[in-house]
């Protein structure tokens, strides 16, 4: 730390992290874990919807695109290699700017899961905030914003997990 | 514990599995519901992923540098879902009050001794294997 380019202006102590493949493996399941808690929160929604429900409202297809959107987002980014991004210049196989290409494709992916979460956003205004529906109905819409929330928290985890053990030495600078 | 009789450690394995498999089929049976049983079935494949990925990457020599990272930490982050998608199952059924709470602890209680048990036992397994 002390070797490289610094960060910040002033010295901030960092604490150490334990050991990097420790870490890294320990992020990934939890990136897992994200995952499946954020699919839950909504299949829960809709059994809700399906078993026990008080209103004639319920959970349709259009409350599962937000989350088709956030899951072919999550998809693409973890399909991408992310060692092809920054090494456009140094050897370039397989193409002239692959780079460029993989960060194209990047950007679809976070596209489109940032679109899934805004779509469950504008699902749960839509359809529920708008015509006031009182709590268990709302819940339908609110339990798919934290669904597709947690899908990107994941999707971040996850990124962030892979690139703890790619940079042994300044894995601090996160 | 380092000393420990290895035929003890698989009794007292083997009795803990036993334990929770009598937790879900109570969970179930107690109250005529047998959805519980799922849990069971997550619980029991969670551990395959790590498994397989792993074999698979150790095995496939061209895969060492990137792939086969990517191989293993796949399988570690559909072990995850697996895990949460058990202790998930039973709280969603309970929240649509599909089965009760009673049943949804000890389906959660039994799920995760099982699965400890067959995490404990692989663990034992590779000491004895490397040496």
């Amino acid at each position: 730390m002390s070797s490289g380019p610094k960060l910040f202006r002033f010295p901030i102590p960092l604490p150490p992290l334990p050991s990097s493949a420790h870490v890294r493996s320990a992020g990934v399941y939890l990136a897992g874990g994200l995952f499946s808690l954020g699919f839950w929160f909504f299949l829960d929604s809709a059994i809700y919807s399906k078993k026990y429900n008080g209103s004639d409202v319920h959970v349709k297809f259009v409350d599962w695109i937000p989350g088709i959107c956030s899951l072919l987002g999550i998809i693409v980014i973890n399909s991408v290699d992310k060692a092809r991004l920054s090494s456009d210049a140094s050897f370039s196989f397989g193409g002239d700017n692959v780079a460029w290409k993989a960060r194209l494709v990047l950007f679809m992916g976070f596209a489109l899961l940032a679109g899934g979460f805004a779509g469950s956003i504008v699902v749960l205004i839509l359809k529920y905030i708008v015509p006031q529906y009182p709590w268990p109905t709302v819940y339908f819409g609110i339990s798919n914003m934290i669904a597709n929330g947690l899908l990107m928290l994941s999707c971040v985890v996850l990124w962030i997990s892979q690139n703890v053990e790619d940079e042994y030495s300044y894995s601090l600078s996160l | 514990m380092p000393t420990a009789n290895p035929l003890s450690k698989i009794i007292v394995l083997a009795t803990v599995l036993a334990a929770g498999f009598l937790l879900i089929i109570l969970s179930c049976a107690l109250f005529d519901n047998w959805l519980p049983l799922l849990v069971v079935g997550l619980f029991l494949i969670a551990p395959l992923p790590n498994a397989i990925c792993e074999k698979y990457a150790a095995n496939d020599d061209f895969m060492q540098e990137s792939s086969g990272n990517a191989v293993i930490d796949f399988g570690r982050y559909i072990t995850g879902i697996l895990v949460v998608s058990g202790l998930a199952l039973p709280c969603a059924l309970a929240h649509s009050r599909v089965i009760g709470l009673p049943a949804l602890f000890m389906s959660i209680t039994g799920g995760l001794l099982v699965y400890g048990t067959i995490i404990t036992f692989t663990m034992f397994f590779n000491e004895t294997e490397e040496f």
